[in-house]
């Protein structure tokens, strides 16, 4: 079974209750005011803990991929042959500690909360093929456009709701980080640009992804095989680090590590001074080359479009 | 006698159908098996970058780990073959109210509702990870005794029985929890302690965890106690023990599924 794309469970998909503030008429004061808006946040309270059960079980299960991540990892480091720079009781792989190691695995999920567009290609090639792509042609608005905005605020309402998890997780594991937090704030700086940049080369990837559509009106198993094999080579699983000569530097020069390798180790000190600043301005270069293609796609596959359905 | 020939016929029928359903768009299914043989080749990748580093996991040498990766490819791609599908529709049958079209059938509702769609793009997964099994046989130069082919195939058949009725749980639950999370996803994350051996649990801060997954919720056992007696110690007490868990799971799950349809409300039909 290959990994499902995980955020698409996450708490974000609730809708956020849209409360249209009604205009206060009464000079009732400071009193009805309060209650007013005491009310509002309850119906709201109400509203998220609806799905109470399922969101605190969800959370629960979430947890258990990671426990065995890190049996597993302790399992290899209890064995492994350490680096030559290792020094006694500090074994690393491939310049990475035991510590390190998870610290890293677990930053890769907050990359991915960034970088990962779930629904988004599929999103695009079904809209092409049902013919819904006319909505976007009829009215003043652009396909791309409207998309990023939907996906920046589906992306913020995800990392607020599951940023309580994500605490308690970083908080059992808060362990692993010692010694590994940024104390430097450009390194702070650095990694939520990565993050930001994360987003930016996520998201015009997909699209790309979504505009082949205009090709061949069934983009799932293409989709399939492309988010399957970026699981692997966006180093998810493991730092790119860890794989032999040529791979690592295959890897290390494709777009694809930018959305979870790349910012977890800024986060880690792994890249600093020069090759930091190189990295950054890759991966901005890797997000403008998105959205150049994005776009390049989408005017020439409208010129190609013939509206069926719809 | 005759119901379960009857029930034997209905799987043959259901599992006709399904074929010629998918090879009717052999391109999806084509396309469904690349993905899965891109995921396999993932794993095994993996596999090897870690013991390009270690000859050893958790007491497991290379050819007895790679063992259990072909056992839980196959196991899982069976287990997704027949289950999978059928029961990550179970939530929208709810939803929908159109289970009640499903209750009316002369049938056994679990029966029904569980093994009624045969998943086929998944089913060549047995075949490869099979073919990874017996690579590693033939690395470790493994000597042929029957004792352990026969713990092996019933372990397995338990395996997966066992990890049915997790997900038969998992998906009953639906009937009660306003909108549930996919169960796919759930599946990930659950099936995920099945995914290595439990020796990594032992001698650490988990054992006790370990201990809970293998004697309470018997998660663990599904590719370990197949894989172990295969290729590690053949201890006929775990066999044992394993046949014991599946039968009484398979009454617990049952009782629990069946209290889930009594909940059922029928709404929306």
């Amino acid at each position: 079974m290959t990994p499902p794309e995980l955020a698409t469970a996450a708490p974000s998909e609730m809708e956020v209750p849209a409360f249209s503030m009604p205009v206060e008429s009464n000079p009732a004061g400071f009193a009805a005011t309060l209650r007013k808006y005491t009310k509002i946040f309850r119906a709201s309270l109400v509203e998220r803990l609806t799905y109470r059960a399922d969101f605190l079980f969800s959370t629960l299960l979430r947890f258990l991929p990671m426990l065995t991540t890190i049996l597993l990892w302790q399992a290899i480091y209890a064995t492994a042959t350490p680096d030559e720079t290792s020094t006694p009781g500090h074994k690393r792989l491939s310049g990475f500690q035991f510590d390190e190691m998870i610290a890293y695995l677990l930053m890769v999920n907050i990359s991915r909360m960034f970088s990962s567009m779930p629904g988004l290609a599929g999103g695009i090639a079904r809209d092409i093929r049902e013919g819904t792509i006319k909505k976007y042609l009829l009215q003043p608005l652009d396909l791309i456009g409207y998309l990023l905005s939907y996906r920046v605020a589906h992306k913020v309402s995800y990392i607020i709701s599951s940023a309580l998890p994500y605490a308690v997780l970083f908080f059992i594991c808060r362990g692993f980080f010692r010694g590994h937090v940024p104390t430097e704030p450009t390194v702070w700086l650095a990694f939520a640009t990565s993050l930001v940049l994360a987003f930016a080369v996520g998201f015009f990837f997909e699209a790309s992804v979504g505009m082949v559509g205009f090709w061949f009106l069934e983009v799932t198993s293409i989709l399939y095989i492309v988010m399957t094999l970026n699981f692997f080579i966006s180093g998810h699983m493991f730092p790119l680090d860890l794989l032999p000569r040529p791979w690592s530097t295959i890897l290390k020069s494709l777009p694809f590590q930018y959305m979870a390798y790349f910012p977890a180790v800024i986060f880690l000190g792994k890249v600093r001074g020069a090759a930091l600043a190189y990295g950054l301005l890759l991966q901005l270069c890797w997000a403008g080359v998105f959205i150049c293609l994005a776009r390049w796609l989408y005017r020439r596959g409208l010129r190609r479009y013939s509206a069926y359905g719809g | 006698m005759s119901s379960a020939t009857r029930y034997f016929r209905l799987i043959g029928s259901l599992g006709r159908y399904a074929l010629a359903r998918e090879l009717s768009f052999r391109g999806n299914f084509l396309a469904k098996v690349s993905v899965e043989v891109l995921w396999l080749g993932i794993l095994l990748a993996f596999y090897r970058t870690i013991f390009a580093r270690t000859s050893s996991i958790a007491e497991w040498s290379e050819p007895q780990y790679l063992f259990f990766v072909g056992c839980f490819f196959a196991l899982n791609g069976l287990i997704e073959t027949l289950f999978l599908e059928n029961c990550d529709g179970f939530a929208e049958l709810v939803r929908t109210g159109d289970l009640d079209f499903l209750l009316l059938k002369p049938i056994d509702e679990q029966f029904l509702i569980t093994c009624r769609r045969v998943d086929w793009s998944t089913a060549p997964n047995v075949v490869m990870g099979a073919a990874v099994m017996v690579l590693s046989l033939w690395q470790m130069h493994w000597a042929f005794e029957p004792a352990r082919i026969v713990a092996f195939f019933v372990s397995f058949a338990c395996g997966v029985m066992i990890a049915y009725c997790f997900m038969l749980m998992l998906t009953s639950v639906s009937v009660w929890m306003v909108r549930n999370q996919g169960l796919m996803e759930m599946w990930w994350l659950f099936s995920s302690l099945a995914r290595y051996p439990k020796e990594i649990f032992s001698h650490t801060w988990a054992d006790p965890i370990g201990r809970f997954f293998t004697y309470i919720l018997p998660i663990l056992l599904v590719v370990n106690v197949p894989s172990q007696a295969m290729v590690r110690i053949l201890d006929w007490r775990m066999v044992g023990f394993t046949l014991l868990a599946t039968i009484v799971l398979f009454w617990v799950s049952r009782k629990f599924f069946q209290k889930a349809l009594r909940s059922y409300r029928s709404a929306s039909s």
